[in-house]
């Protein structure tokens, strides 16, 4: 009568079996760990890293690097010159890096006795090979426009000769432009954007694309005692949620999240985790990105009325759980280079006041405001139509997806978009964002994608680029932030520092990096899930 | 001439296939050369780009293109990886092959004895029970499904991984535990229609005249079950498994970024977000060529299954 039960209960059963048959799904095996956490750091062990999206390479010449790219491939490739945790850069691979008195040459001098993992020496002849490469990538080529040419002063030397002063060239050296690759991953682009090659930490051991890459311990790595760890597992997991869930499970053992509930949960569990936040110059904005040269954002009036109109408080506390801080420029309060005031307040009667002026004169105001389809981009997006709407402005939404988006706003095709951006170590790094040299006429490719013209903004990005006296930079960046706030071709919303690594407890080290000359370096950075070397990082025995 | 046929109709369904989503595709806004480059490269740097990719061409030429070199097994080269497709492909098929089968094989493995049990007893509390369990499975997302399943058996009970793949030839245990959430949430969908639908028909054919027949004959209701009415009413069953093969790649593209397998279906979404119009063509030739033939293998078990079909 009831044996019909027997397949179903035999199948479930084998399911059963099936799940249990495997190892329990915990990281991977100890590996020689140490044996306590509170003795100091040890050599030893394995960790597994979940990442929120692959790369589309790893060679720096000719792959697009996004925060998750600098993750893994950071342990195999290091550049040329590091920020420190004050903001100031540091020479890493370089020995010096040495500007002329104008500031438009600058001399790199390269450490000796570093090898690249396939055996070949780190010379000045590799490095200006690099550089060159890097200038001739349609990938980076913009970054480089200022420079004019390299030349091999000795073998252990490259001078850079620039067309113009540039005080902030070295903290280009820091990112994807600086990254020191062997001969022969230049003569082999497709090779090295797969297998990576360089002088790092770790060596490349495999790489599995939407599933892992994995990395081992450079037993001859210049940097003595250096690292810890054995092996890192950089596994990918593109669903927030379950990437987790899977370190709720024990599956990795730290993840990168971008999530404020994320930051809320782990965050009270103290004795099981650790919660590493970015700061400062490292945090990327949250805004409002409008186009200055179309209608009706071409008035400078609508768009103070929109920075008027947008509570930021309410925006913060309704979607970020009030973790994050209210910006009112690029740069955050806890930058050196903020500048107070001017920016337009929350008032809704002057919104309104406004607006009914605009309309007075030019009628009903209008436009469309563009957004990435996901859940919590839209709620952002809604609520600041909302905000606006009791001001007297109508917004319509419409959605694109991220690859439409962007090139709507780098062609002009677009009125107002929600935008992240911001997160450059020096002001300097957003010079072609808001420069009037990068402002193109809609239909053409616009690096400044606010099309804003003005010439006293444009002015203090070029006294900013080219003065060595770091007051008169100062000076310079506070006017930049001087014309944002007066001119708003950006509503800013706030700082968005709810990018975090969160790790187990029995990870440690996540932030602390030592420069090699002792100093102390920049702990995280990127967005909007920041990335940190990997250098020093241990585990202690499970 | 039957399978000449079949041939026939494969290549128009897939000429008119890739050649629709290769349109579509092209029409999406968005620009490849700005997914390659990124935002800060000049406009001569992206006129480089899209000269060397030969993006500059017609649709139309780049179609023909594309069709020629599929035409000599070549489905071309990653605009975002610069790898083959068809090495791409061929690394992520057996993952997206073995979730597809492993869900197939737990749908039809618990759909069969509950559709059973459930015609056997229709209108009773067993039957209206696994009704309401069919329908609760229908009508949950798999993303809620899986999230709820990693709750439970990954991050609770911790007898399987939560996320991550390992392949067969690395470690068949370790293989086994990383598929068997990702095909459960997979399967549940599925199972929940094939249970219904096979419970629809065996009703049907438990009422046959020929199923007095045998009962008047004194067999078993088992045997009589099992051996002279299940067969003859999976014939529905049998064409909704070949047609859900659709649904079930439309869930695998859910369940591969769910759960973080490197499979076919996350590929064509990363590809469909990157414009990596050549990585989405290579994808479409191969869920539709296997579409096609899964259906015409389908047609041949009709006949295996049912003699009728296979006199007729």
């Amino acid at each position: 009568m009831k044996r019909w039960r027997t397949p179903a209960t035999l199948l479930l059963a084998t399911a059963v079996l099936l799940a249990c048959s495997g190892q329990r799904p915990v990281a991977g095996p100890p590996g020689g760990g140490p044996s306590a956490a509170s003795s100091g750091p040890a050599q030893g062990g394995r960790l597994v890293y979940g990442l929120s999206a692959d790369a589309n390479g790893f060679n720096p010449v000719t792959d697009q690097f996004a925060a998750q790219s600098y993750s893994m491939v950071t342990t195999i490739i290091e550049p040329l010159v590091a920020v420190a945790a004050d903001g100031s850069w540091k020479p890493y691979l370089a020995e010096s890096v040495t500007p002329n008195d104008k500031y438009d040459e600058w001399t790199i001098k390269v450490r000796s006795g570093i090898a690249f993992t396939d055996g070949i020496r780190l010379t000045g002849d590799i490095v200006k090979a690099n550089l060159e490469a890097q200038k001739a990538s349609p990938l980076t080529a913009a970054v480089f426009v200022p420079i004019k040419s390299f030349e091999l002063a000795d073998p252990m030397t490259v001078k850079v000769k620039l067309s113009q002063p540039w005080v902030a060239f070295p903290y280009y050296l820091a990112a994807q432009n600086g990254m020191i690759v062997p001969p022969a991953s230049l003569a082999d682009p497709r090779t090295a954007s797969l297998k990576p090659v360089g002088t790092g930490p770790f060596i490349f051991k495999e790489y599995v694309p939407d599933n892992r890459m994995v990395v081992v311990k450079n037993p001859h790595y210049w940097r003595n005692g250096l690292p810890y760890l054995d092996e890192i597992e950089f596994r990918i997991l593109p669903d927030s949620q379950t990437r987790a869930q899977t370190l709720e499970a024990g599956g990795i053992d730290a993840i990168g999240t971008s999530r404020d509930e994320d930051l809320t949960k782990f965050g009270a569990m103290k004795d099981a985790y650790s919660v590493h936040r970015a700061e400062g110059m490292a945090v990327a904005e949250y805004f409002f990105l409008l186009n200055t040269a179309v209608a009706p954002l071409d008035d400078v009036r609508v768009r103070r009325a929109l920075a008027h109109a947008t509570d930021r408080r309410t925006v913060i506390s309704t979607l970020r759980g009030g973790l994050t801080e209210p910006a009112d420029g690029p740069w955050s309060k806890d930058s050196p280079w903020y500048a107070a005031g001017g920016y337009p307040d929350y008032d809704l009667a002057k919104a309104t006041a406004l607006v009914k002026e605009v309309e007075a004169e030019k009628g009903p105001i209008r436009f469309e405001l563009i957004s990435t389809p996901d859940p919590n981009t839209m709620q952002g997006v809604e609520l600041a139509q909302d905000m606006w709407r009791k001001a007297g402005i109508e917004v319509s939404i419409k959605q694109a997806d991220q690859a439409d988006l962007i090139n709507r706003a780098i062609t002009g095709g677009f009125q107002a978009t929600v935008w992240t951006q911001f997160s450059a170590q020096d002001p300097d790094g957003e010079y072609i964002w808001m420069h009037q040299g990068y402002a193109k006429p809609v239909g053409s490719i616009s690096l400044n994608m606010t099309r804003l013209k003005d010439d006293r903004l444009s002015k203090a990005l070029d006294v900013g680029r080219i003065s060595p006296d770091e007051a008169t930079r100062k000076q310079a960046y506070a006017t930049v932030q001087e014309r944002l706030r007066e001119l708003v071709p950006y509503v800013f919303v706030d700082h968005l520092n709810t990018g975090a690594i969160i790790a187990r407890s029995r990870v440690q080290g996540i932030g602390e990096h030592t420069l090699p000359d002792g100093e102390k370096g920049l702990p995280l950075t990127g967005s909007p899930i920041p990335y940190h070397p990997f250098t020093q990082i241990w585990v202690t025995q499970r | 001439m039957i399978v000449v046929h079949r041939l026939v109709r494969l290549l128009i369904v897939l000429l008119a296939v890739t050649f629709l989503s290769y349109a579509l595709l092209n029409l999406l806004p968005g620009d490849p050369v700005t997914q390659i480059l990124g935002l800060s490269a000049t406009e001569e740097a992206r006129a480089q780009v899209r000269q060397e990719l030969g993006l500059d061409q017609p649709l139309l030429v780049r179609y023909l293109d594309w069709l020629g070199g599929i035409a000599t097994g070549d489905f071309g080269t990653s605009y975002i990886t610069r790898m083959p497709v068809a090495a791409e492909l061929a690394e992520r098929l057996p993952v997206t092959l073995e979730l597809l089968v492993a869900a197939q094989v737990i749908a039809l493995g618990l759909a069969i004895p509950i559709g059973v049990a459930a015609a056997r007893r229709a209108g009773r509390a067993l039957d209206q029970a696994l009704t309401a369990l069919s329908f609760a499975l229908l009508s949950t997302p798999v993303f809620v499904l899986g999230v709820l399943l990693i709750l439970v058996f990954a991050v609770t009970w911790q007898v399987v991984p939560a996320t991550g793949w390992t392949p067969i030839s690395l470690d068949l245990g370790w293989n086994l535990t990383s598929v068997i959430l990702p095909a459960v949430t997979l399967g549940c969908g599925q199972l929940a229609v094939y249970a219904r639908l096979l419970r629809t028909d065996l009703i049907a054919t438990l009422q046959e005249d020929y199923i007095t027949l045998a009962r008047a004959r004194g067999l078993s209701p088992r045997r009589i079950l099992w051996r002279h009415a299940l067969r003859p009413s999976a014939i529905t069953l049998i064409t909704a498994v070949g047609l859900n093969l659709g649904a079930l790649i439309g869930g695998a593209v859910i369940i591969e970024t769910l759960f973080g397998l490197p499979g076919v279906g996350r590929l064509i979404v990363d590809s469909i977000f990157s414009r990596d119009y050549l990585s989405v063509q290579g994808g479409v030739v191969l869920i539709s060529v296997g579409y096609v033939a899964v259906n015409v293998a389908v047609d041949l078990v009709y006949a295996a299954v049912d003699p009728r079909i296979r006199r007729a």
